[in-house]
């Protein structure tokens, strides 16, 4: 147990280092990479000039666009673009910790009041596919490792792989038009996180709205990992039900169930608990398809509108984030781990 | 004075693999007989068939590939291959307990072996209070020279070194004091200095609870002349010879079993003498040769050895040899 607390303690202190690292890098291309802010705003400027078709005093004479020096610092100051890359990361920095995000270029607001208006949806979404996920995924592993090569095995084979060659948000897409009351059938709403005039619904067709609003996201979320984690524990037990300690199990006069489910299905749950964090990281990261598809408005859309918008401090604060619940999934899988096996140390 | 009592008595058993290659007939018409209280040596090189031959008196051949075609294994009058389930469950681990070869896997990684030998206990005896079956843990542990079984009892396999572990895998066979056990090369894996130490161990605790009778198999004759009482030596899924151990090692009758012997290395010759293997390597048991299994090997093979295979004759009172070359008068 010392060792194993040893082992956390580090693993706690090894957070801040890799947070900066990532958060360094992304705000350091963020500022070189071409296309920023004021390329952005140059050329809304511009379109809008060719527009009205007026010269303005902001045209030179060769009709190349010319911002004043004043105007261009000014610009700068408000992107907070007019300080050097290490200087401003560290301004960026300390705003974070006094948990002040910034302001976003293209809602105006606080970037923290907008990620906080977004991350329940994420949360909602991403946690229900997660569950989902494990409550599907290890009991079908599970039977499908019991009756291995059976006609159930092979069937659920074809259709895990048919559902891991589609990705999320096409399979998001496919529920939607046969589901949306397009041309078929009208079972559940095109996208959204919630109808409109939502609050003004009792608590049962309240609950009964949201739930019509979350099966096509939610079965988009588990398409994607499904086929990885059954196979998973279906391929785990089945090692484990050839283990030698099974057949101890068994010459002791153990039922098949017990020896099943007891003794073969701990073991095979660690490989499966070991992902546990990695899966929640994915489940977050790998959205923003999905919300688009759906029309969800979580994490992942916001991430994905920023990074066209050039939005950078809605980018980095949603990368904040996603980081955080990474690294925070990387402890979990450490510490299920070593809930299950006796064998994980943790020295070294 | 009246027969040894028959604990078990295996009659005619054949054990077979499907495999992509053709059919391993692994055991191949095995007869044998274990009596009350008694320790048997099994013995014969690797690949003989005889785990085989153990893991198909508890039923526990893994099916498919493998299938008892034919045979009656009957323990107390009763063919345990025609037992149900509830009735084959009772009898594992409860009448005949195994010890397996490798400690280091048989063991369960994941919970401690206390409980794993006490799982014994529960399921049998229906033990249901802790207390006790802790108890009963601890002093089975201590019976096999476990030190500070108390403390050993919340141990996890993993922090256990393998002569620890076969002990407590020896322990948990006798924990339902069963009337036959069979180790399966219980010492195989271990240092040869623990080997003697743990059979010494595996013997008295034996004694102590309830008498068991000892099914021992093993590839090494040495362990058989310090433990057993009788021995059956196995050669391509065939009983070779069947005979009490003194008379066997004085005067082994079967080609084969001298030849084992010969590879033994004798006490008082010294380290650099070399041992006489016997030629050549156990056949594939996916095609026994024809006549006498150990014609290709045997020094002594004759024309009919070639066509004919021997049976399993009874040359002497209490002794069966399978060899065309042995007769009433001893050797031919
Ligand atoms: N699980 C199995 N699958 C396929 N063949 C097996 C299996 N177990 C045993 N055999 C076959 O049975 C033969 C005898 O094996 P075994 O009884 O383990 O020999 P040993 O005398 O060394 O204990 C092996 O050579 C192998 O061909
Ligand atoms: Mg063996």
């Amino acid at each position: 147990m010392h060792g194993m607390t040893r082992y956390f303690l580090r693993r706690l202190l090894l957070i801040p280092p890799t947070f900066l690292c990532i958060t360094f890098l992304v705000y350091a291309a963020l500022r070189l990479v071409p296309g920023g802010p004021i390329e952005q705003a140059e050329f809304q400027i511009r379109l809008a000039m060719m527009e009205e078709g007026g010269g303005g005093g902001l045209m030179d004479r060769s009709g190349e666009l010319q911002i004043p020096e004043s105007a261009m610092r000014e610009l700068q100051r408000y992107y907070r673009l007019d300080r050097s890359i290490p200087v401003g990361y560290l301004h960026w920095l300390g705003g974070i910790l006094r948990l002040d995000f910034g302001r976003s270029y293209v809602h105006g607001e606080p970037v923290l009041g907008v990620l906080a208006a977004r991350l329940p949806v994420s949360l909602y979404f991403g946690l229900i596919g997660y569950l989902a996920a494990w409550v599907l995924c290890i009991p079908l592993g599970v039977l499908k490792a019991v009756r291995h090569r059976s006609a159930f095995d092979t069937w659920t084979s074809v259709l895990v792989f048919l559902g891991h060659a589609v990705p999320g948000f096409v399979a998001c897409l496919l529920l939607l038009v046969l589901f949306g009351g397009g041309s078929w059938w009208d079972l559940v709403p095109l996208g959204g996180f919630r109808s409109e005039g939502w609050e003004q619904l009792g608590p049962a067709a309240r609950a009964l709205d949201q739930l019509r609003h979350t099966w096509v996201p939610v079965a988009g979320y588990l398409v994607g990992g499904f086929a990885a984690m059954t196979m998973l524990q279906k391929n785990s037990l089945l090692e484990n039900l050839g283990a030698d300690y099974v057949r101890t199990a068994f010459a002791k006069g153990l039922s098949e169930g017990r020896v099943i489910f007891v003794h073969a299905l701990r073991n095979s749950l660690i490989p499966v608990f070991a992902n546990i964090g990695n899966a929640l990281g994915l489940l977050f990261a790998g959205s923003f398809l999905i919300e688009k598809t759906c029309n969800i408005p979580g994490m992942g859309l916001l991430g994905y509108e920023a990074v066209i918008q050039r939005d950078y401090p809605v980018i980095l604060g949603t990368l904040v984030f996603l980081v955080l619940i990474r690294l925070a999934g990387n402890i979990l899988s450490d510490a299920a781990w070593a809930l299950l096996d006796p064998r994980v140390r943790f020295e070294g | 004075m009246p027969g040894p009592v028959k604990l078990l008595e295996i009659r005619g058993l054949r054990t077979w693999f499907e495999l992509e290659e053709g059919t391993a007939r692994a055991v191949d018409g095995v007869d044998l007989d274990v009596r009350e209280g008694e320790v048997l040596g099994l013995v014969g090189e690797s690949g003989c068939g005889k785990s085989v031959t153990a893991l198909s008196i508890l039923n526990l051949i893994p099916a498919p590939p493998g299938r008892i075609v034919s045979g009656e294994i009957l323990f107390r009058g009763r063919d345990l291959l025609k037992l149900s389930r509830p009735e084959l469950r009772a009898v594992r681990g409860g009448d005949i307990a195994m010890v397996f070869q490798e400690p280091m896997t048989s063991l369960n990684p994941v919970f401690t072996v206390g409980w794993q030998i006490e799982e014994a206990i529960r399921f049998h005896q229906g033990v249901g209070d802790r207390r006790e079956l802790a108890a009963r843990g601890v002093r089975l542990m201590g019976k096999l020279g476990i030190p500070d079984p108390e403390r050993r009892r919340g141990a996890y396999p993993h922090e256990l070194s393998g002569g620890m572990r076969q002990r407590v895998m020896i322990a948990m066979a006798l924990a339902c004091s069963p009337a036959l056990l069979i180790a399966d090369e219980p010492t195989t894996a271990l240092d040869a200095t623990l080997q003697a130490e743990i059979l010494e161990l595996m013997l008295r605790a034996k004694a102590e609870s309830g008498d068991a009778a000892i099914l021992l198999i093993t590839h090494d004759l040495a362990v058989v002349a310090e433990t057993c009482g009788r021995v059956a030596v196995m050669y391509a899924g065939r009983i070779q010879e069947l005979a009490d151990a003194d008379p066997l090692f004085r005067e082994p009758l079967h080609p084969y079993t001298r030849g084992l012997l010969d590879s033994l290395p004798r006490p008082g010759t010294g380290k650099g003498t070399r041992l006489r293997a016997i030629p050549g390597t156990v056949p594939r048991s996916l095609s026994w040769p024809s006549g006498c299994r150990f014609q290709t090997r045997c020094p002594l093979a004759q024309d009919r050895c070639r066509r004919v295979e021997p049976e399993l004759a009874e040359v002497r009172p209490g002794r069966r040899v399978r060899c065309h070359l042995v007769g009433p008068e001893g050797r031919a």
